[in-house]
């Protein structure tokens, strides 16, 4: 990875970790979305795709509802591509391994996550003792104070993940574990998630059943006589 | 003129600028206050042209930034009624500042039950499955573009649709909440999404039938679903969660070691 390649994705670390919930939600931090970015960041777009598809299907069943705790799903997308992409080349055990990756950077994420919002709570105070004081641009000053630690924050965590993906990479690089899962295991495996994920999340009964089946047939249909890459 | 559309013509600027800034509404959410600081300076343009003097401003303000919660895509049809609150208020009716405190109270509740279920449970699993499966399928990078713009046309448009939902309601902002809309496109939603993820399976079955191993590899795929479906009942006597991620990882690690065994497909 090239210096260059590391700024550009921790660049990417900040911006998602404001999409995820501080700013905006407009989902660019899904992994579905990360992970393409990733690709062309690393120069494998069609690998990113795919890690993106695996990742999200992961992480489809995690719902931000209320104040509960979730993993992060955008810094668990990007390093996890980054470590599938960075230990192909590396000959390590790139899937089991940008997996690993990924769930322990959805815990990681998800404190960093609950002390940003701790220390909003001390932004919050300074803010609405400044109002009572008649500060009526105390408010946006806190909300550009922060975004800008959450920025921060997002880097910091994405640059320390890569150095511990390219600590880790070199390590398993020659272990026993070296060659790579392919593609179309990767696809069954992420299939079975997605699958699981929409019948847990959504339920079935009624027309969704009936829904379900048909989507079945067409899944089916589409991937024996139509071919995939 | 109405006096309503008379207001509401007075307020356009305003009002589109405060669903611009309702994007921010969880700028600063934190465990006390929750979306409150977002929440207030997101309605503060509406505040200064309904209140030019800054004191009586930051009196208003001041009792924005308590406590507010929502969806944070629903959390502008909250915004909304506060302005046209705040309208009655300066004005001078009687009891309005109580009614405006109790309708956000009442509202958190509302827009975060609708909101969570609509855009949480619904709407982006659905989106999630459908994308990660084209994804799969076609190995491009057109699913994960149509899911962004798919899940803004809603989720923006709700957000920019909520403030003059709001502000049009006022006091009444129930008839937003019970608009047959949000039952109809959390139900298209989950019955897309059931689709989607019904194509998920046929395509694993389909996938590892094709792998090399025929039944073998059907027989895989349906231990994978039990497996992550296991993951994700609830285990143990303190019913805690086995992370389905995890459940992948162990699945992703037993097929790297039949991979690696049988030296590169499936069995």
């Amino acid at each position: 990875m090239t210096g260059a390649e590391a700024g550009a994705l921790t660049a990417l670390g900040a911006l998602v970790f404001l999409d995820q919930w501080p700013a905006v939600q407009t989902m660019v931090s899904r992994p579905i979305v990360v992970g393409p970015i990733v690709g062309a960041i690393l120069g494998a777009p069609a690998d990113g795709v795919l890690w993106g598809a695996v990742l999200e299907s992961i992480s489809l069943a995690v719902q931000p509802v209320g104040a509960a705790r979730y993993p992060d799903a955008a810094l668990a997308g990007l390093l996890g591509t980054v470590a599938a992409l960075t230990g192909a080349g590396e000959g390590g055990f790139p899937a089991a391994w940008a997996v690993s990756v990924a769930v322990a950077a959805g815990a990681v994420g998800d404190g960093v996550g609950r002390f940003q919002r701790r220390w909003n709570g001390r932004t919050a105070a300074v803010v609405r003792a400044r109002v009572a004081e008649g500060s009526l641009a105390a408010p946006g000053r806190g909300i550009a104070i922060a975004l800008s630690r959450g920025a921060a924050l997002g880097a910091l965590q994405t640059a320390t993940g890569l150095g511990i993906i390219a600590t880790g990479g070199a390590l398993l690089a020659g272990s026993p574990w070296a060659g790579q899962l392919d593609a179309r295991a990767l696809q069954v495996a992420a299939a079975a998630m997605a699958a699981v994920a929409g019948v847990r999340v959504l339920g079935l009964g009624g027309r969704r059943t009936t829904a379900a089946v048909l989507g079945a047939l067409a899944g089916f249909a589409l991937v024996a006589w139509g071919g995939t890459p | 003129m109405s006096p309503y559309r008379t207001l509401a013509r007075r307020l356009k600027g305003e009002r589109r600028r405060v669903a611009l800034r309702s994007t921010l509404v969880q700028a600063v959410w934190n465990y006390d206050s929750l979306q409150a600081i977002g929440f207030g300076w997101a309605i503060l343009p509406g505040l200064e042209r309904i209140r030019p003097d800054v004191g009586e401003r930051a009196k208003r303000l001041e009792a924005h930034l308590e406590t507010f919660n929502a969806n944070p895509y629903l959390a502008s049809v909250a915004m909304g009624v506060a302005l046209r609150m705040e309208e009655e208020i300066a004005r001078g009716a009687a009891g309005a500042e109580r009614r405006l405190a109790r309708l956000l109270r009442a509202l958190r509740g509302s827009l975060g039950a609708i909101g969570d279920d609509l855009f949480w449970a619904s709407w982006r699993p659905a989106l999630g499955i459908a994308a990660a499966l084209a994804a799969l399928v076609t190995g491009s990078v057109w699913p994960a573009v149509v899911y962004v713009l798919a899940w803004n046309a809603l989720a923006q448009g709700v957000r920019a649709a909520g403030v003059r939902a709001g502000f049009a309601a006022g006091a009444g902002v129930a008839r937003v909440l019970e608009d047959p809309f949000w039952a109809g496109a959390r139900r298209g939603a989950r019955r897309g999404g059931a689709f989607a993820a019904g194509a998920a399976f046929g395509a694993g079955v389909a996938w590892s039938a094709s792998a090399g191993g025929g039944w073998g590899g059907v027989a895989i795929f349906f231990a994978i679903v039990a497996l992550v479906w296991l993951a994700g009942t609830r285990v143990g006597s303190r019913g805690r969660l086995l992370p389905p991620a995890f459940a992948f990882l162990v699945v992703v690690v037993i097929l790297g070691a039949i991979h690696h065994w049988t030296g590169g497909t499936l069995p």
